[in-house]
């Protein structure tokens, strides 16, 4: 099996393949994981910051998407 | 291989992962942040893949903002995962978190250096293993409304008497069905759970994720990753297959991978 693929092929039947990844799944794995280390570049963002970071940039996007496809004729829905 | 890359003003490198016996060929053509293409730092057996970046955006200030557009911030963690993917493919791979930057190749070899042991035991443990994640979420059970669904029983009825404590029964019935429910749902993730550990090498439980960021309206209630060898990689993905099958009732499952090995190549 190997383990690069075009994007949109699946690897196998049941896995997604993470080229597709949704952005939460690559940010909880880029900045919740991963070789941690200081580079030259100091920036104040650790830890519970970053995860703010995450999740505003998230919601602000989730909120964009449901306002672009939400149905016109539906008055009801968020 | 680059020659010895002195400090440009105004740039830095960008690390995106470390590896073991990388060709750098394998990655030429590999996507890249910024103009130029993927570079390899050697020091030893180790390698550290990096690009070019300018610390017009890279830099302290540009990133503190940078990281708050998500456009960019989405950009670069793509661009970032593609990278590691590739170089996965070709060796070992331990990914780097993400917005690394180092002030120049001098810098890279000095943390591969004084990093080298962690940073071989990690290798190590990754080597000819891929990570796999699975999510379990909660199927909505017929009869047990959502918490969200209680409050509108009784608005529209007629209260005449007796009726206040049968809407309290009913409320209670229904939260006790929603506590069952939950329940049966951890003991099937759990259930879930020890039969994959027990085809992998180790595991981790992230955070469930929130249904504003999933897009699905049952909940999840388990975020796994497991660290799994190649050549069980068939076998694994199978048994999530019949998993899902005999707990179709209660969960519902989503499996991915192979990934980089994000949630094992740490440094401890």
């Amino acid at each position: 099996m190997t383990l690069f693929s075009a994007p949109d092929e699946p690897t196998h039947a049941t896995l997604a393949n993470p080229a597709n990844a949704s952005l939460v799944d690559l940010l909880d794995r880029l900045l919740g994981a991963g070789v941690v280390l200081a580079g030259d570049i100091v920036i104040s963002l650790a830890g519970v910051d970053l995860v703010q970071i995450r999740l505003h940039a998230l919601i602000t996007s989730i909120r964009a998407d449901v306002a672009r496809y939400a149905p016109p004729t539906s008055p009801g829905r968020p | 291989m680059s020659a010895e890359h002195s400090h440009r003003a105004g740039h830095g490198r960008y690390l995106f992962g470390f590896a073991r016996n990388l060709d750098a060929a394998s990655v030429r053509d590999a996507p890249s942040l910024g103009e130029t293409a993927l570079e390899v730092v050697t020091s030893g057996d180790l390698q550290a893949v990096v690009c070019d970046v300018d610390l017009a955006e890279f830099g302290e200030d540009a990133l503190t903002e940078n990281l708050e557009n998500l456009e960019w911030l989405e950009h670069v963690a793509r661009t970032h995962n593609e990278v590691v993917l590739r170089v996965g493919a070709a060796a070992t791979v331990a990914p780097a978190r993400l917005v690394t930057i180092c002030a120049n190749d001098a810098s890279v070899r000095t943390r591969i250096d004084e990093q080298r042991l962690p940073l071989t035991e990690a290798l190590d443990r990754v080597q000819g293993r891929s990570e796999l994640s699975v999510k379990i979420y909660l199927r909505q059970q017929p009869g047990v409304a959502s918490s969200g669904q209680d409050s509108d029983v009784t608005s529209a009825q007629a209260t005449p008497a007796g009726s206040g404590a049968a809407y309290l029964r009913r409320k209670q019935e229904q939260a006790r069905l929603r506590r069952d429910a939950g329940n049966r749902g951890t003991q099937v993730a759990d259930t879930i759970d020890r039969a994959l550990a027990s085809r992998a090498v180790a595991s981790r439980r992230l955070t469930p994720q929130d249904p504003q960021l999933t897009g699905r309206s049952e909940p999840m209630i388990a975020n796994l990753a497991y660290l799994v060898p190649t050549e069980v990689l068939d076998g694994f993905s199978s048994l999530v297959e019949q998993l899902q099958v005999e707990h179709s009732p209660v969960v519902l499952l989503e499996a991915a991978g192979p990934w980089p090995p994000y949630s094992f190549a740490t440094l401890d």
